[in-house]
């Protein structure tokens, strides 16, 4: 029997811990933590590097990825800076998260096998499914934005092309002409007389 | 219930630290402090110079061992390393290699 380890409260680890069994973190951890079995993380607990397990449950903070071989998932106090990684993953509302999201559970490299054998499950499909879903929507926001000005450069066009591109150009010439003649003439004489 | 727990089957290197007792049934290699207690079980193995208020070891030890108060060396227990405590039980069947200090 792979014994529950505890890193308590009071306790710092500079280096890594690795092995069999599930671990409660809620010291510090300033290394990689790689356990085979379940990972849970306090709430006054912080690891600061990478932590693999089968099911990573977080309620402090960590700054480093998380990779969890069952689910990972947020509490509502979670502080995560890095990449999510599982095949399920859950994050509480109120859980502070900067990072990628992977809901495939697969490394990068992986990936392209992931789906292709994915695509036979239809539950799992359905979750890669999403994220791809996702990533399409900020695109046409992107689009909006950029249509929104193109739009009112098209409508000034239509009535002249000209006359527009001439109210464009007076603009930055006019002011420089204006100012620096004028500053220039009005200062040397204000300051001479 | 100790404040931190190794579990059998876990290994830590590196450099812990602690203000809480500290009970190791796995494996640590580097160094370990604590303010409070620390025990290593019968299945621990801890390759780590040793500063505690005090130790007990049923497991392998192999470090320098400095302690508050007092070492307690079980039955089975082994330790190789120099000890520096005001204190220390040696039990029958125990095994120890090293240098006692015990400030006289």
């Amino acid at each position: 029997m792979a014994a529950a380890s505890i890193i308590g409260q009071g306790t710092v680890v500079r280096g890594n811990v690795r092995g069999e069994g599930s671990l409660a973190i809620d010291g510090r951890v300033e290394g990689d933590v790689s356990v085979d079995g379940d990972v849970t993380l306090g709430e006054h607990g912080a690891v600061k590097g990478n932590v693999s397990g089968a099911r990573i449950s977080v309620a402090g903070a960590v700054a480093g990825d998380l990779h969890g071989t069952d689910a990972v998932l947020l509490e509502s106090s979670a502080r995560v800076v890095g990449d999510l990684g599982g095949p399920s993953i859950g994050i509480a509302d109120g859980a502070l998260v900067r990072g990628n999201v992977r809901t495939d559970g697969e490394p990068a490299a992986l990936a392209g096998r992931a789906r292709s054998t994915r695509s036979e499950t239809p539950a799992q499909h359905e979750e890669t499914s999403a994220p791809r879903a996702a990533r399409p929507a900020p695109a046409p926001r992107r689009t909006a934005k950029k249509a929104a000005p193109a739009r009112a450069k098209a409508k000034p066009a239509k009535a002249a092309p000209r006359k527009k591109a001439a109210k464009r150009r007076p603009p930055p010439p006019v002011v420089p002409a204006l100012s620096k003649r004028t500053r220039g003439r009005k200062k040397k004489k204000k300051t001479r007389r | 219930m100790a404040g931190t727990v190794i579990g059998e089957g876990l290994t830590v290197e590196g450099e812990l630290t602690s203000d809480e007792e500290v009970v190791v049934h796995g494996n640590l290699r580097g160094t370990l402090s604590s303010s409070d207690a620390v025990s290593v079980g019968s299945g621990g193995n801890v390759e780590a110079d040793i500063n505690a208020s005090a130790l007990s070891v049923a497991g392998q030890v192999t470090g320098n061992v400095n302690v508050a108060e007092r070492v307690d060396l079980q039955a089975g227990g082994r330790l190789i390393g120099d000890v520096k405590s005001s204190r220390l039980t040696i039990a029958d069947g125990a095994s120890f290699k090293g240098n006692v200090d015990m400030e006289v």
